[in-house]
């Protein structure tokens, strides 16, 4: 389920990532298309303020400054100058209904909100105060008052505000998460159970529902290919199995007869010398078909092993007293090196003791000239496997050919034909291993002999 | 010995060319009665009227298997029967062994084989009036005799010990070829027998002591290094 919380981490980053940047680009926004167009050309205050500067007294008259004259007049502003005594001394396009003398409270009044529903704006002046008034509703005048505690903690208020959008953020983006995972996760699930070819259902519903829908048909599917396929290994391991009963049948007269004119004794010698070739090669292809049948069913895992605890250096003592007992030629020489007793594999034993009979076998058919053959077992250096190593000192086959020897003949991996030998030898050896849940590891150069080390997991004992 | 050949053997396979063959091979080795059948049904019928002393039998029959076959004749009767078989797996060997057969051969075969692994059946199920004898044999300078359990030789007589019996016993079976030090533990102490390597050279000494003339260069009992011991004995 790692995935999954990767997914919620990558999702959450995401969404915070996503509100600071709308924060920003609403800060942005604000700046440049709320408040733009707030004021005309020119704020009243900018306006007020010329005109104070601008207002001169010339005698006992008042003359503003020709700039301060356009700025009103593009504003279609009017201006008057109220002194002390509540009287207007000076004014520039007054309208008519305003009054020319104001009480306090009526400049009190005035300077705060409108002035019969003009906008003005008051700046004091040396002589008074200036009123400048806009046209009828074009501003809207708003009064703001805080208090200083306020004011004071608003940078903390700010930054709870910030914060609490972030916390609110994160909720909803993990509560969404959440949601969008729990309709995930099944099909996480379901293409995992694939992947592991094991058969699978994911509910189909929610937005999801057709994903789920063909995760459930390439179960099916994948289910029913790999019966499909056992099927059909079966059939063939059967098939094989079959042929190789019926092979026998015959083979039991060739053999029969053949063997039976071998040692008749009333047969001139020639004719038993040749009725021996046939029995010599009946028996070949008596032991071919065994083989046969036995990497047959090893290929389709239909060999049942009967497993137990052996010891390497009992099987290593045993090929080699047999092949002595059978008459080994004297060109021939077997050695043990048993560094240890006590390696012990859980395995068939006989199935073992046929790969390791193959591996000898092989050793003396193909140095006619004769070799030394060492049966050696060892440990690796990590405890964790047994070796059987049958080496040999004799001709050896190119490294480059190795690979294709433990490939079935005839079989689209194997790149080049059998040299001699119907070759089933050391993919049956190579087979037997891996039913043992270890492997065959060949090692060979020309001239420098060949060595086929069988690796099996040891199996530990408790003393 | 004469009286194995006249036993009444009964061969079952549904192929005649090997009843006939396997019929020839009897022959030849001097046993003359001889019976045939192809299925289940005919095998019963003989089995009832003829009693034959030893039956071979297929697997593969026409009407049934053979291991049904094997399991219906046992219901009257205990002669020795063993399988001749083209079917050679593991699963069907046991099978047939279990259910009580007294061999198991799987085709294609050697006709010698065919016929030791039969007299062997006869000699062991009918000779047993004789006492199954246990060998008695000739080594360089002494007499072995495992029937008695002693050695004989100029020396005089000295008994064997059980461990000493068991070890000659299963060396005399394999003359003259390799016995591994496992095998030979394996058969004096059975099942588990790891680090009795130890004892079973002890063993061996005492017998050279016993049978050898020179213990430390022994003739008969000869150390085969690193895989066990070879027992040599001389012709009868």
């Amino acid at each position: 389920m790692d995935g999954i919380t990767r997914i919620l981490r990558r999702f959450i980053g995401v969404t915070i990532l996503i509100c600071i940047f709308l924060f920003i680009f609403n800060l942005i926004m604000l700046g440049s298309v709320v408040f733009n167009g707030m004021y005309g050309e020119q704020s009243p205050k900018n306006v007020l303020r010329n005109v104070v500067l601008e207002l001169e007294r010339k005698d006992s008259n008042y003359v503003l400054g020709e700039s301060a004259k356009n700025l009103l007049e593009q504003e279609h502003a009017w201006a008057m100058l109220i002194d002390s005594t509540g009287k207007v001394r000076w004014n520039y396009k007054l309208p008519e209904e305003i009054p020319l003398s104001y009480t306090l409270i009526e400049a009190a009044k005035f300077s705060r909100n409108y002035l019969m529903d003009y906008p003005v704006f008051v700046w004091e002046h040396n002589d008074g105060l200036v009123v400048i008034g806009y046209p009828k509703e074009n501003y809207a005048k708003y009064q703001f008052y805080f208090p200083v505690s306020w004011i004071s903690s608003l940078p903390m208020r700010t930054v709870t505000l910030f914060i609490g959008n972030i916390a609110l953020a994160l909720f909803l983006s993990i509560l969404i998460g959440t949601r969008l995972i729990k309709s995930v996760r099944p099909l996480i699930a379901g293409v995992h159970a694939l992947s592991n070819e094991e058969p699978t259902y994911v509910e189909v519903k929610g937005i999801f529902s057709d994903l789920a829908e063909s995760i459930n048909h390439t179960s099916d599917m994948l289910q029913e290919k790999n019966a499909a396929l056992r099927a059909r290994d079966k059939a063939r391991s059967n098939w094989i199995a079959g042929i190789s009963h019926d092979i026998r049948t015959p083979l039991s007269m060739v053999l029969g007869y053949a063997s039976e004119l071998e040692e008749n004794m009333t047969v001139p010698v020639e004719q038993r010398q040749q009725a021996g070739i046939i029995r010599q090669q009946a028996q070949k292809l008596r032991s071919l078909v065994s083989d046969l049948n036995l990497v047959s069913m090893l290929e389709y895992e239909m060999q049942p092993l009967n497993l137990k605890s052996i010891r390497l250096s009992m099987l290593a003592r045993q090929v080699a007293s047999e092949f002595l007992n059978n008459g080994l030629d004297e060109r021939f020489t077997i050695t043990l090196d048993i560094p240890d007793e006590n390696i012990k594999v859980k395995a068939d034993e006989k199935l073992l003791l046929r790969a390791i009979n193959n591996l000898v076998q092989n050793s003396i058919t193909h140095n006619p000239n004769g070799c030394k053959i060492l049966l050696k077992t060892c440990l690796s250096s990590d405890n964790q496997t047994c070796c059987f190593i049958v080496s040999d000192n004799g001709k050896g086959v190119p490294r480059n050919e190795l690979s294709d020897l433990i490939e079935l003949p005839y079989s689209s991996s194997r790149k080049r034909l059998v040299h001699n030998g119907h070759g089933l030898g050391l993919p049956m050896v190579a087979r037997i291993c891996q039913a043992h849940h270890g492997q065959l590891v060949l090692e060979s150069e020309i001239g420098k002999g060949m060595k086929a080390i069988i690796q099996l997991p040891q199996v530990f004992i408790q003393q | 010995m004469e009286n194995i050949k006249n036993k009444k053997i009964l061969i079952v396979d549904d192929e005649p060319e090997i009843r006939k063959m396997i019929e020839g091979f009897l022959r030849k080795e001097g046993f003359f009665r001889i019976y045939l059948a192809a299925n289940c049904e005919e095998t019963l019928k003989i089995c009832h009227s003829i009693k034959p002393q030893i039956a071979i039998l297929d697997v593969m029959l026409p009407d049934g298997d053979g291991f049904t076959l094997l399991s219906s004749i046992r219901q009257f009767s205990q002669m020795p029967i063993f399988f001749l078989t083209a079917k050679g797996e593991d699963q069907d060997r046991l099978l047939g062994l279990g259910l009580g057969a007294d061999d198991y051969i799987v085709k294609p075969f050697l006709p010698r084989e065919l016929i030791l692994r039969l007299t062997a059946i006869l000699k062991r199920v009918y000779t047993t009036t004789v006492t199954q004898q246990l060998p008695v044999f000739m080594v360089e300078g002494c007499t072995i005799d495992l029937e008695s359990a002693v050695v004989r030789s100029n020396r005089g007589e000295q008994p064997l010990t059980a461990k000493e019996h068991a070890l000659l016993l299963k060396l005399y079976e394999n003359r003259g070829r390799i016995v591994t030090s496992d095998a030979l533990c394996e058969a004096v102490w059975g099942g588990d027998y790891y680090g009795y390597e130890n004892s079973l050279m002890v063993h061996i000494r005492r017998i050279r002591e016993k049978i050898e003339m020179n213990p430390s260069k022994p003739k008969s009992l000869l150390t085969v290094r690193g895989l066990g011991y070879k027992l040599m004995v001389k012709k009868e």
